[in-house]
């Protein structure tokens, strides 16, 4: 247990976690560092669920349940495997596990595609390599930003973003469900995404 | 500086995962070269990850007992080896090891080296006239098409029009147009039916990813990628 403050300070060296704690984090270490069973049997029965949840929504109607729950099985061997790449201060647990989730999912609808080039869903969608330890500070501080307005949203806003991230369409396919112009759903996206300060300036 | 980024739409979709396979490449590869980009697009899976924490949570199935299904899962995991995690974490560091080093002379995007397995002269190049060269690469979508554009130093492409969309992200080396000059990790898309003349700067080779839109139209692989040059290099000798 001693050791442990060592490993921290070598992974994480800016003060970014603190101002921000998460309280999932420490379970994540604890199973990266002694592989400590019930840390992640609590985080299993937090986050479970809520996989669980995303993935019956985001599989679509080509996904029955045993499917889904299988990924999520998958996703939970992946947060097991992969605890040792977490780092606290790029992001929340709970962000984390939403990725592997998120890319567990385009994996699984790949996965019966034709492929010729050996290209891995995480050749695409992996975490950044290098550390970027001012931008990780404002990143944490960001996601609670984001976590207060989300609770601000019009709920036609809220819908679109619901529809993009948790059922897994374009913004072409939210424009042609809910019969609105494409740049409807944009600028639906755009002003929701400014309240969060997610100021993309394109 | 990079100047030219992907915008909300392409962000987006590709936080939330659902961008076609073509497109998250070129997203992939402006990302490394992008650290505003990049923390966007992790802004974007902050909200991704409290959308989802936000959802009804749903239970395993009536009969199961979740004390069981967490045993069976460490049984699971037991059984595929324990050492996986150490063994990936290493793989990581030295990938990221790799990356940096000598292997990657150019500082291809990861995604771009993958593609690209055994280097770019390794990839399967077609002429078009003295300054251009195109690899594409085959990576079973049906609706675009993904190569690599290698224009010589000095270089002219010749005009064309886009018949769907193109995204142009560039590699190495800049170049312009009459719209403005793209450097290194610029994200350049352009809309069906936009003409422009992009023109290699003398100094360098200009190395580009490029996604194109398919206009939907049956005709053969290479014909339909290759189609704006084939048809410039025949009213060329026309004139």
């Amino acid at each position: 247990m001693d050791n442990k403050d060592d490993m921290e300070t070598a992974v994480s060296v800016h003060p970014g976690r603190s101002a921000t704690p998460d309280p999932w984090a420490e379970n994540v270490r604890r199973v990266a560092e002694t592989r400590d069973r019930a840390a992640f049997q609590e985080l299993y029965k937090h986050f479970t669920p809520m996989i669980r949840a995303f993935l019956l929504k985001s599989m679509g109607a080509g996904a029955n349940r045993s499917e889904a729950e299988e990924i999520t099985q998958e996703v939970l061997i992946k947060v097991w495997n992969k605890a040792a790449s977490f780092n606290s201060s790029k992001a929340s647990v709970n962000t984390w596990i939403f990725t592997i989730a998120r890319n567990t999912r385009i994996d699984f609808i790949r996965r019966n595609e034709r492929n010729d080039r050996k290209i891995d869903i995480e050749d695409i969608w992996h975490e950044p390599d290098s550390p970027e330890p001012l931008v990780d500070l404002q990143q944490r501080r960001a996601e609670q930003v984001i976590k207060q307005a989300i609770a601000t949203l019009p709920d036609e806003q809220l819908q679109v973003l619901y529809k993009a991230f948790m059922e897994g369409k374009s913004h072409n396919e939210v424009a042609e469900e809910l019969s609105l112009p494409l740049g409807t759903v944009k600028s639906r996206i755009r002003l929701a995404l400014n309240k969060m300060q997610i100021l993309i300036d394109r | 500086m990079v100047s030219f980024h992907p915008d909300a739409k392409f962000l987006t979709d590709f936080a939330a995962g659902n961008l076609p396979l073509s497109e998250a490449i070129c997203v992939a590869a402006h990302l490394e070269f992008c650290s505003k980009c990049r923390s966007h697009v992790q802004q974007l899976s902050d909200l991704g990850a409290q959308l989802m924490a936000r959802l009804e949570p749903q239970l395993a199935a009536a009969d199961s007992d979740d004390r069981q299904a967490f045993e069976q899962l460490m049984q699971r995991i037991d059984a595929a080896d324990t050492d996986t995690a150490v063994t990936s974490a290493a793989t990581t560091i030295s990938a990221g090891a790799a990356r940096g080093s000598s292997a990657n002379p150019l500082g291809l995007p990861r995604v771009v080296q993958k593609l690209a397995a055994g280097g770019l002269q390794d990839l399967k190049w077609a002429q078009f006239g003295k300054s251009l060269r195109i690899a594409p690469i085959r990576i079973g979508e049906k609706t675009r098409e993904t190569a690599i554009y290698d224009i010589r130093a000095g270089g002219r492409m010749p005009e064309h029009e886009h018949r769907g969309e193109e995204i142009t992200v560039l590699l190495k080396g800049s170049f312009s147009d009459a719209d403005g000059k793209y450097v290194k990790g610029d994200f350049v898309v352009r809309h069906a039916g936009e003409r422009h003349q992009p023109t290699a700067t003398l100094d360098t080779d200009c190395i580009c990813l490029v996604s194109l839109e398919q206009p939907v139209k049956p005709s053969s692989f290479w014909y339909r990628l290759l189609e704006p040059f084939v048809n410039y290099r025949l009213s060329g000798l026309s004139n």
